[in-house]
């Protein structure tokens, strides 16, 4: 008797986005309606996979062998999804992605505008695989570059091979990895350690969380290499405690490494040792910094030192220390297997490789994008992106996080790589992109990143904490409407001496939102100082709304918008809005279906 | 006092902020008698541990309510509106920043980004992530949980 | 080890900071937050220098750079005087009526813009040497808090320390003097709690606290006389005059 029996595979996204929308009870529901599965010509397994990147349409679920992809899927779909799509072959047309570039539904994901300029490194596992099952990573290559060093390369192939592909660190100032080891390598004082930076806390990103939630094993994989590389036989997890599916799919992801021979004494009889321990961080920003974050799990408040030695010196406990991120440790096994040759064909010269970018903000598709370094920041956006929600005029974006800046339309143009954003006083920093249209006030943007490092900054030295006080002090005042025009120069002037004076990475970059914005964006800051108007309407002192008396149409809408009913006007009559009643929500503003709400500058004089 | 939780680690100063973290996690607040004691126990000075405690912000040296309720203020978020997010809750619950509500079962909080940006703005009650959250949404979503809390 | 400081050769020692071969040969790099005998802190940023290193150069924190082989230092340029200035005015618009800060801000010839005046006055800078000299001479009986802008220095909740000693080498060391000490009588008031004072046997002054002499007692294991640090540099130099006279 031949096996006619059709093999389904059905992943159920259940990275933190997905769950956030219930994906958990759609996959114990594949799990209960397929549990005494009736149709003996359909076998199938269920997996609860990690984050497919394309969060805002979650919960995402995909077919194979069949490459098709469902996304907002409710519990009430599943029925019909075993019946028509798993059972019968069929596909059901709404569950589709909908194209908003093409126009139109796409069968298998991979075909979406989202999805077909990636290619994946990083992420490659990331929801096609379950995290917490060790044979699905082993099944795609996983721990085969581990085999290959422990028994086909010396300590110092590795470095060469890590070296000779040209990866830079992913975690923000894009430091190449293999000059990393190999000074590391170069010290002959043991113990020596290895540590994953998963302090992931730059606003608006989260692809690392994604690969610890998703792919655990490779950077287990990735830190086990170094640690044989450089001769360490410890490493340490240093993992945001908010992260709590990840700290969970990690230290399950080691505990079955062990069980399995991967990590602990005598890995697969090579001789060689080596283990792990997850550390939980406390929730401060600075201790994303590498001498804060070894200061944490020493077990000491998280301020930064001098790096006058560097950590690959004087680290951990003053010991030799090699500190990556978890993107960076994602692309070690890769790099081990195919060669540093594959590697540094993608990408360009001097940044090798892909980035992740987590894609986020005033944008159609939000989610994880993993591109060849080097891909132009306007075919992110709209390509991959979709561009700007309601399609409203697109002006800037953020990258880098408070460490970062932003980038006008007229940069649109600019490579997406660690040198090309420095040149633009912007930074890659983790790879957070935050799109903004015409209703993101670049001002109090800034105010916004200063407010955030004011909280974050661990107060050590006074140039980072009084220098950023001030700043934010000054920035309050302009988007309040009590701003002078020595306020732009007092603040880049100020900014320069943060920059060169202050004592870790936090303080040397923490002016670039300010700088990035007066420099794109001096007009708007002269608008809140002397023109007292805020032209995005968020600043309230600064901001009135009034209707065009010539545009509107009378339809009513945003009188049904408004919550304080401060407009009034019958149909198809020009409508009025009460100063004295407006409260400057905006609602009337993004809802007009003619632009007729037009914004003003402020009530009273500052 | 529930000294396993303590106890279960060696006394060594690196486990200092994970036995914080555990005794938050059980209380929603370090508790002055464990400050002490973890001191005691690890062998440090008070003030060292009371210096790690008010510097990583996931603890907290006041009680919180039984649900805080975590208003994520990253980049995304902010510039989706969580500020007016945060607003209407402080209404609806008529509570100060930083404060409990008097019935003990509600607190509020900005946190910095917590990596959920595709879904902004997004809350966090307990362990429960909201996204693409409105004004509106607010008070149900709070109505609900307080029926819960009267029910059980 | 030799290095250059601005054009002048000095030897220093592996493992030795800047800032300690700058002390020893009289050269001034202005700091708030350095003290002989402890390491660096690298807080207040006052003692920015450029190094050069070959064509290289950087500025750094000089009370916490380890010297290396060859480098020059540049103590004063344009570009240095302008950050120390623009320190000095932050540290002004945190302590303005603080008169240490006020003679910096003399010597630098800093103005600060009225409206950028804030009312919480603070004569504390956090510059740590408090929390240093509690560490080293007394019971780490207080510790910088918090973080950010909040940050600050304080005994555990605020409250009276049990394991503060009432030394006072916090107050002593404080560059601004931003620590109340009160004495009155034979009370020691400081970190709001009182300490009783004890005199000394030889001129009958207060000068310290019975906490703290119990502390040096129990940590040296013996009985101290109870003689201030005056009475007992003056009957040292008298027995050492005594043994000098005896020799010859």
């Amino acid at each position: 008797m031949h096996d006619t029996t059709i093999r389904k595979k059905i992943l159920v996204c259940c990275g933190t986005g997905c769950l956030a929308n219930n994906s958990y009870s759609i996959y114990e529901r594949f799990v209960e309606k397929l549990k005494d599965n009736p149709n003996i010509t359909v076998e199938t397994s269920i997996k609860a996979t990690g984050c497919n990147g394309l969060c805002e349409k979650g919960p995402v679920v995909k077919i194979q062998p069949d490459d098709i992809s469902y996304f907002k899927v409710s519990i009430e779909d599943v029925d019909e999804i075993i019946e028509k799509t798993i059972i019968n072959g069929q596909i059901i047309n709404r569950l589709l992605y909908l194209d908003t570039n093409q126009k139109k539904r796409i069968v298998n994901h991979m075909d979406a505008s989202f999805y077909k300029h990636q290619h994946k490194i990083a992420l490659r596992n990331i929801g096609e695989i379950d995290p917490l099952c060790i044979e699905d990573y082993i099944e795609r290559d996983g721990y085969k570059a581990l085999h290959k060093i422990l028994f086909e390369m010396s300590p110092e192939e590795v470095i060469d091979e890590v070296e000779k592909s040209g990866l830079r660190g992913r975690g923000g100032a894009g430091f190449p990895t293999g000059v990393k080891w190999r000074t590391c390598a170069s010290f002959n004082n043991f113990p020596k350690y290895v540590i994953c930076n998963g302090d992931e806390g730059d606003p608006g990103a989260f692809m690392d969380r994604s690969i610890m939630e998703g792919d655990p094993n490779t950077i287990i994989e990735g830190m086990i290499i170094c640690g044989y590389a450089i001769k360490s036989n410890k490493g340490f997890l240093y993992i945001r405690d908010e992260y709590e599916l990840a700290l969970k799919n990690m230290q399950a992801a080691i505990d079955n490494a062990r069980s399995h021979g991967y990590l602990g004494k005598n890995i697969l009889g090579s001789g060689f040792d080596f283990d792990l321990e997850i550390v939980r961080g406390g929730g401060a920003f600075v201790c994303g910094e590498s001498s804060a974050l070894m200061a944490s799990i020493e077990g000491n408040v998280g301020e930064p030192r001098a790096k006058y030695i560097r950590s690959v010196e004087k680290g951990l406990w003053d010991q030799p220390t090699v500190l990556n991120n978890v993107e960076t440790w994602a692309n070690i096994p890769p790099i081990i297997l195919n060669g540093a040759n594959w590697f540094k064909e993608i990408g360009t010269d001097t940044n090798a490789g892909t980035k992740v970018f987590s894609l986020v903000g005033k944008v159609k598709n939000t989610g994880l994008v993993e591109i060849p370094m080097g891909t132009k920041l306007s075919e992110l956006v709209f390509d991959i992106g979709g561009g700007i929600i309601n399609n409203r005029p697109f002006k800037a974006v953020q990258t880098g996080g408070p460490s970062g800046g932003c980038i006008p339309k007229e940069h649109m143009d600019v490579p997406l790589d660690f040198d090309s954003l420095s040149k633009m006083g912007s930074m890659m920093g983790s790879g957070g992109v935050i799109v903004m249209d015409d209703t993101t006030c670049m001002v109090e943007i800034a105010r916004y990143y200063m407010d955030f490092l004011s909280e974050e900054s661990c107060g050590k030295c006074t140039t980072c904490r009084e220098g950023i006080k001030l700043m934010l002090n000054i920035l309050t005042n302009i988007t309040e409407g009590k701003g002078e025009l020595e306020d732009i120069d007092v603040l880049e002037s100020l900014g320069n001496t943060i920059i060169k004076a202050s004592l870790c990475a936090l303080g040397k970059t923490a002016p670039n939102p300010v700088l990035t914005t007066i420099r794109y964006f001096r007009d708007e800051y002269i608008d809140h100082i002397v023109n007292k108007k805020c032209p995005a309407g968020v600043c309230k002192n600064l901001t009135t709304y009034f209707i065009d008396e010539e545009t509107c149409i009378g339809c009513g809408i945003c009188r049904k918008k408004c919550p304080v009913d401060a407009i009034s006007g019958s149909l198809k009559e020009v409508h009025v809005i009460d100063e004295g009643i407006c409260i400057k929500c905006g609602n009337c503003f993004t809802a007009c279906p003619k632009d007729a709400v037009k914004i003003g500058g402020a009530a009273y004089a500052y | 006092m529930n000294l396993e939780l303590i106890h279960k680690y060696p006394r060594e100063k690196r486990f200092t902020l994970s036995i914080l973290q555990d005794i938050q996690r059980e209380y929603n607040y370090i508790p002055r008698e464990y400050m002490e004691y973890i001191a005691e126990y690890l062998n440090q000075p008070l003030s060292d541990v009371y210096s790690i405690a008010t510097f990583y912000k996931a603890l907290s040296l006041k009680p919180k309510g039984k649900y805080t309720i975590k208003v994520c203020n990253g980049t995304a978020c902010h510039i989706r509106g969580s500020e007016s997010i945060r607003e209407e809750l402080l209404k609806v619950l008529n509570l100060e920043p930083g404060e409990t509500t008097e019935d003990g079962l509600f607190s509020v909080e900005v946190v910095n980004c917590i990596g959920a940006c595709a879904l902004a703005p997004v809350i966090l009650i307990n362990d429960k992530y909201y996204g693409g959250m409105t004004k509106e949404k607010v008070k149900d979503l709070i109505n609900s949980y307080r029926e819960v809390a009267i029910n059980a | 080890m030799l290095i250059k400081i601005d054009g002048k050769t000095y030897k220093g020692h592996p493992g030795e900071t800047l800032m300690e071969v700058a002390r020893r040969n009289g050269i001034n790099i202005p700091s708030l937050c350095y003290k002989k005998g402890f390491e660096g802190l690298g807080r207040c940023r006052l003692c920015l220098v450029e190094v050069s290193e070959g064509k290289r150069s950087k500025i750094v924190s000089a009370c916490v750079y380890p010297i290396k082989e060859g480098i020059e230092v540049t103590t004063i340029t344009d570009e240095i005087i302008k950050m120390r200035k623009d320190i000095i005015l932050l540290l002004l618009l945190r302590a303005p009526d603080n008169e240490y800060i006020q003679q910096l801000v003399k010597e630098y010839e800093v103005k600060a813009p009225e409206r950028y005046i804030q009312n919480d006055n603070d004569d504390c800078i956090l510059c740590g040497l408090c929390v240093k000299a509690c560490e080293k001479l007394g019971t780490k009986a207080i510790s910088l808090v918090n973080r950010g802008i909040t940050k600050k220095v304080s005994t555990p909740y605020d409250d009276p320390s049990k394991d503060c000693i009432g030394c006072g080498a916090c107050a002593e060391t404080c560059p601004t003097n931003a620590i109340k000490l009160e004495e009155s009588n034979g009370i020691r008031t400081i970190w709001n709690r009182d300490f009783d004072l004890v005199k000394c046997s030889i001129c009958g002054k207060y000068y310290t606290t019975l906490d703290a002499l119990k502390f040096i007692e129990d940590k040296l294991a013996s009985n101290e006389e109870h003689i201030c640090d005056t009475c007992k540099k003056k009957s040292t130099a008298s027995k050492f005059k005594e043994s000098f006279q005896h020799i010859y």
